[in-house]
């Protein structure tokens, strides 16, 4: 500032008065508001208007032609077989098009279009709905929100089951050197088996219904967790533990009231992170066995040909762990909030700062 | 020659009456804390490395007694092993004459590092010794509240560590450490992460605490001024190994203030830790019968 502005000015423009801040490259330094939120609609804004030039603008890719008129049929050559609504590359369209031209007949008509499995984003935008409203084509396969609950219901038990031992036993192992040396060795052993080598026997043992494909996430997840939940728990500070053990806790009372407590916010993320793992073994788990769920869905769909819905249940997967995560994300900080400086007064006065007319001069100190 | 020589100032050894008075009467308070003969080698990449080597002192009741060093001389070790937390090779410390053999609420400990509990706010911290004792929680709130009063955080009881500065964490900590009434209270340079000024204003609420808890101390500190300024007796170890090079009685009245720093007395004593941590070797060569007479 040149001069200083008097405060009926600064009150008059808000938005005139900058601090200047770390710049847009400044390294490990917070972005500011605006730049924030600019940048995380820009995350999903440029894949998206990828999508939708390749997708809508005619010359940037579209490699083939879709026949509307095969011209006149009766002039025999190689690609005689062009018929309407066929998708041919580029050269055969032309190829046949001289053939017909030379022998003086109709010319084959067709627009430039992209392969079948690229769709454009209006045809899944259309499919996110109709995939729901649309009757599964044979009688007995799922709708898609059966299909949907499905395989949130494996995904839940398999981890349920995973997080109820796993996460106990990766704790003591984080904690005592006699259970680590017990189990930490078999575990890493078997964490190197792809968790899909089990499936035949998971069949055979559990049967065709949702048992074998929760066992297959919970192979898939469990034997990576103890490992996980074990090093968290083993990056508890130390000087924490001296400090309570001169302050008289019994080795028990450590586990209880300083190993447990301080490790749980970052065991926490951990879950948020291996809950992602579940999902890429439930599309294994689910084609084992009688296929179910999302995976079979995905699979009919794709051998109809029908990849608008493919890609629809894709970017369902994708919105229900995205959501799942900031469900929890939201949930750790309210549950954690040590963590964040995030305590019930700094909430509350961040809500009445919110609610407050920024012309009162609360904005700056946001 | 030493600025310090151009100053008349006393022999460190010289004890006005009041003081003389005041070392005679603490030698006739009950013993706390014994340290005998305690030895520590740790395993080196070759050879055994020595951190302490036979060191031996008495703490007594209401004691104020620091213990200084250059690094390396073991006195992390020493405090550890006090606290329980390390073991003597050889050696023994001795709490009320029962041997120390693992850590204890009997002796309250605060660390040069912020070991406040993250997730509990700051009365839940103090309160942590009196639940792990199984105290009511009714009684550990009020208890902690009065410490907390104490040391002057009455209005940051429901706060998180994370949100105080590092003083006010430390005087957290001396309340959380007090606040289980321990025989003696081991500081590990508490105030070695504060700033100067913070530092300063640190050493005058302990000592203010002090005057009003009956409690013994024990400071490990590697700063001269903190060393005399607290202190009834200040423990001096050289480095490699770890040993006593001597026990100082600090010449200095109570209650002490800040204008003291400039005393002759505590000039005198400063000087004396200078000669002994700056210059241990010329030191032992020249002056080893004055370590005799101090003794």
């Amino acid at each position: 500032m040149i001069e200083p502005a008097s405060e009926a000015a600064r009150a008059a423009t808000p938005h005139a008065i900058r601090r200047p801040g770390p710049g847009l490259w400044a390294v490990r330094q917070p972005l500011n508001q605006r730049a924030r939120l600019l940048a995380g609609t820009l995350a999903f804004a440029i894949p998206f208007l990828l999508w939708c030039a390749i997708s809508y603008v005619p010359f940037l890719w579209h490699p083939l032609v879709l026949v509307k008129d095969a011209g006149d049929t009766s002039v025999p050559g190689t690609y005689a077989y062009l018929d309407v609504g066929q998708r041919v590359e580029r050269d055969v369209f032309e190829a046949r098009n001289r053939q017909l031209a030379s022998a003086g007949k109709q010319i084959a008509t067709g627009e430039r279009v992209n392969p079948i499995y690229l769709q454009a984003p209006h045809e899944v935008g259309r499919a996110l709905y109709t995939a729901f409203t649309t009757a599964p084509e044979r009688a007995g396969d799922s709708w898609l929100h059966e299909s949907l609950l499905q395989s949130c219901k494996v995904i839940f038990w398999g981890f349920f089951w995973s997080a109820l031992l796993g996460v106990p036993l990766g704790i003591l192992a984080g904690t005592f050197s006699l259970v680590s040396r017990l189990f930490e060795p078999f575990v890493d052993f078997v964490r190197y088996m792809p968790a899909p080598v089990f499936g035949a026997l998971a069949v055979t043992i559990f049967g065709l219904a949702d048992e074998p494909k929760i066992a297959i996430i919970f192979v898939g997840t469990f034997f990576q967790m103890v490992l996980v939940v074990a090093n968290t728990t083993r990056s508890v500070e130390a000087p924490l533990l001296h400090a309570a053990q001169t302050l008289g806790a019994s080795n028990r009372q450590l586990l209880w009231h300083v190993v447990i407590p301080s490790a749980l916010p970052r065991l926490f993320r951990d879950m948020r992170i291996l809950i992602g793992w579940a999902w890429t073994y439930l599309v294994v788990a689910e084609l084992i066995g009688e296929k179910s769920g999302l995976s079979a869905f995905i699979y009919q769909q794709q051998r109809y040909r029908h990849f608008d819905n493919v890609y629809a249940a894709i970017i369902i997967i994708g919105f229900i762990g995205f959501v799942t995560d900031q469900v929890l994300a939201a949930l750790g900080r309210y549950m954690f909030p040590w963590e964040s400086g995030n305590t019930a007064l700094s909430r509350l006065a961040r809500g009445v700062r919110r609610v407050l007319p920024a012309r009162l001069g609360f904005a700056g100190t946001a | 020659m030493a600025y310090s020589d151009q100053l008349q100032l006393p022999s460190y050894l010289d004890h006005p009456p009041e003081i003389a008075a005041r070392i005679e009467e603490l030698r006739t308070q009950p013993l706390v804390m014994s340290v005998e003969g305690l030895t520590r080698e740790f395993e080196g990449a070759s050879t055994p490395v020595l951190a302490l080597s036979d060191v031996s002192f008495e703490i007594r009741r209401r004691e104020f007694i620091s213990v200084i060093g250059p690094s390396g001389c073991g006195k992390s070790t020493l405090v550890r092993i006090l606290a329980g937390l390390d073991y003597p090779t050889s050696g023994v410390a001795r709490l009320d004459g029962k041997p120390v053999t693992g850590p204890g609420a009997d002796r309250g400990m605060v660390f040069q590092g912020y070991t406040l509990f993250p997730w509990l706010t700051v009365k839940k911290n103090v309160m942590f010794g009196l639940k792990m004792k199984g105290v009511a929680s009714s009684r550990a709130e009020r208890t902690a509240l009065e410490w907390l009063d104490l040391v002057g955080l009455a209005d940051f009881a429901e706060h998180y560590p994370a949100q105080l500065s590092g003083g006010m964490k430390q005087r957290v900590a001396i309340a959380r450490a007090l606040a289980n009434e321990p025989r003696i209270l081991l500081m590990d340079e508490p105030f070695g992460a504060l700033d100067a000024q913070t530092r300063a204003s640190m050493q005058a609420h302990l000592l203010r605490i002090w005057e009003r808890v009956d409690v013994t101390v024990l400071f490990i500190t590697h700063d001269l001024d903190e060393a005399v300024y607290l202190s009834d007796r200040i423990v001096v170890l050289g480095a490699r190994p770890g040993r006593i090079l001597e026990i100082i009685d600090v010449p200095v009245n109570r209650p002490r203030v800040s204008d003291q720093f400039l005393s002759a007395h505590f000039l005198a004593t400063k000087k004396r830790l200078e000669e002994l941590i700056n210059h241990p070797e010329t030191f032992e060569k020249q002056g080893s019968g004055k370590i005799t007479a101090a003794a």
